[in-house]
């Protein structure tokens, strides 16, 4: 089953979408909650962090039978040091940002916590796409 | 519809007579509970959670919570009426309480007990779970027995989020009980009637989700007493009953939408109201909501002056209560001494017969548990659910497209009941007979109207 969303650079009181459709998806396949939640968690962390810093991208959600692959493509500035971005704590976000109570430096280390293969590939100025997999179980 | 097993129990029921199937409470329900079937509305067993959201918008007073029969109080030598402090909330300010609680024991009670006398207790016993369980971190409040079942069907994966105690309704009843039989009665003479302001509270009642026995004898709708002690304060019935008890203000504003939250000293959250609700759960489900600390929630805007056997404008009973806890404060009662008045040996009993061993998640969501055969129909819903018009116009009996698409892949509904689908077709006829019954029968239209426009 495949899902596709927009993303809409610092519309972050839209984000969200994609992780609630997938969600209801897996609730009615009867997926264990506790891959649901890391589904959850990673995808919208991964929407998050195009929202923050790209000019806009989409999100493509492919459910089968034993995983889900979860594709956040982005046009923005890329990541320089992805070593580093993986860091905890580590972050770029702006104090606006901040005050919306994202860019706390946990957003790539969230994500490689919650799928089971995590693929980055950017380049700087141009873009970055970030491939999630969670197998299920 | 095919026949499955019934593993839940519910007090909403609906009239067929009144029922003009108009669709209203299919639309409102949270859980999808409710599809018209041969010209009325059908509740579904599993799905519904008592909150009462179609009873208070039924334009048509087709749905209905039953009750027990009042002559019942009759059976027992001591009759407690178990009044929830929402109760006087529903009487205007001239109506003081004692002339209150004087009709209710005119009315055949012996004795009557607030609920809230034992919440400060019950505070003490979330606060021993909450410190028992640091792992949890987020804990919902299981006072309202609708949040309790929106959440086992809605978001399975915060059962283990909520607070596994009984209502402060099971330990005031056994609190009652105990001082009757130090007093000398024996267990079976003495009889305990609740007055509930809602569906779930008495779904709470009859079929608990702790599947373990309560003390409740009987359930009394708040609006059926209302309206009896009512015509006696209106006949001016003069006589005052001594309101001789330990309730405190907290008490009083317990019922009201951050009542119970207030009582705890760490992080704590008030959420009423069923959108809000919602939405909270929903982002609680997806951890972006980081919420430490004791979550009270209540299914009814503003709390259990909102429940929909409440007779009295919400704001106005609330506000009735706020000024009764004030009259409390300023008399400066003491902190209700609670269980602790008691020998230890009954403290922990009771404590035992609080305890809820498991709270189960029950799905609504999923397909099948077969995990290949709930794919292929999902892929298939999906698909169903994209040829679908998505109007929502509920022409198929069901609340939406998605409900429809739903309905079809678990061989509860046909496709040719989409009247967009089928519109030129007279096999949709028969299925749409079986949803509307007789109202499908074409009715000539006058001939004015066909040419006057």
């Amino acid at each position: 089953m495949h899902y596709t969303f927009d993303i809409e650079r610092g519309n972050f009181s839209d984000a969200g979408q994609a992780s609630s459709s997938v969600k209801r998806t897996l609730k009615q396949l009867g997926v264990d909650a506790a891959d649901i939640k890391r589904t959850v968690v990673a995808l919208f962390e991964a929407e998050i962090n195009a929202v923050a810093h790209a000019y806009g991208g989409r999100i493509d959600v492919d459910i089968d039978p034993e995983k889900i692959v979860m594709v956040v493509a982005d046009q923005g500035p890329g990541i320089p040091d992805i070593e580093l971005a993986m860091q905890e704590g580590w972050s770029t976000a702006s104090a606006k940002v901040r005050e919306m109570g994202y860019g706390a430096g946990m957003g790539l280390p969230n994500i490689k916590k919650n799928t089971d293969e995590l693929k980055i590939d950017t380049t700087v100025g141009v873009g970055t796409t970030v491939t999630m997999t969670v197998y299920l179980r | 519809m095919t026949k499955r097993e019934t593993y839940f129990r519910h007090s909403l029921k609906v009239d067929g007579q009144l029922c003009q199937s108009c669709t209203a409470c299919m639309r409102v329900c949270p859980t999808g509970a409710i599809r018209i079937r041969d010209g009325k509305a059908v509740i579904n067993d599993n799905k519904c959670v008592d909150c009462g959201e179609c009873m208070k918008i039924c334009p048509h007073k087709a749905i209905y919570i039953q009750q027990d029969d009042f002559a019942m109080i009759e059976d027992y030598e001591y009759r407690v009426c178990l009044v929830p402090a929402t109760f006087i909330g529903q009487f205007d300010d001239r109506y003081r309480t004692r002339a209150i609680y004087s009709c209710l024991k005119k009315l055949g009670f012996t004795h009557i007990y607030e609920v809230e006398h034992e919440v400060e207790y019950m505070a003490d016993l979330y606060t021993q779970y909450m410190e028992r369980h640091p792992e949890i971190g987020t804990f919902i409040s299981p006072y309202c027995p609708a949040i309790t079942r929106l959440i086992q069907v809605r978001f399975p994966s915060l059962v283990g989020n909520l607070i596994r105690l009984r209502s402060p309704l099971e330990l005031a009843s056994r609190v009652i009980i105990k001082r009757l039989m130090d007093k000398g009665a024996s267990r079976e003479s003495i009889g305990v009637f609740y007055v509930t302001p809602c569906a779930a509270k008495i779904a709470a009642v009859k079929y608990p989700v702790s599947g373990k026995e309560t003390c409740i004898s009987g359930v009394i709708n708040m609006d059926f007493l209302y309206n009896k002690v009512r015509l006696m304060l209106h006949e001016r019935s003069r006589d005052t009953e001594p309101v001789n008890h330990a309730l405190t203000s907290r008490g009083v504003l317990w019922p009201l939408s951050g009542g119970e939250a207030a009582l705890f000293k760490g992080e704590h959250y008030a959420v009423d109201g069923l959108q809000n609700v919602l939405d909270f759960l929903e982002k609680l489900e997806d951890d972006a909501i980081d919420a430490r600390g004791l979550v009270e929630m209540r299914i009814c805007d503003q709390g259990c002056v909102g429940g929909v056997l409440a007779v009295n404008n919400r704001f106005v009973a609330r506000k009735r209560l706020e000024n009764r806890a004030r009259i409390f404060d300023r008399l400066q009662r003491p902190r209700s001494p609670g269980m602790r008045s008691y020998d230890p040996e009954f403290t922990a009993m009771i404590e035992d017969q609080m305890e809820i061993p498991e709270i189960k998640p029950r799905s609504i969501y999923k397909l099948d548990d077969n995990y290949a055969e709930a794919f292929k129909m999902a892929e298939r819903m999906k698909k169903i659910e994209s040829a679908l018009p998505g109007v929502n116009c509920s022409a198929c009996g069901a609340p939406s497209c998605a409900a429809l698409a739903e309905d079809i892949v678990r061989g509860d509904a046909r496709i040719d009941t989409c009247i967009f689908i089928n519109r030129n077709s007279r096999a949709s006829e028969s299925a749409i007979r079986d949803i509307w019954g007789e109202k499908v029968r074409t009715k000539e239209i006058h001939k004015d109207e066909k040419t006057d426009h």
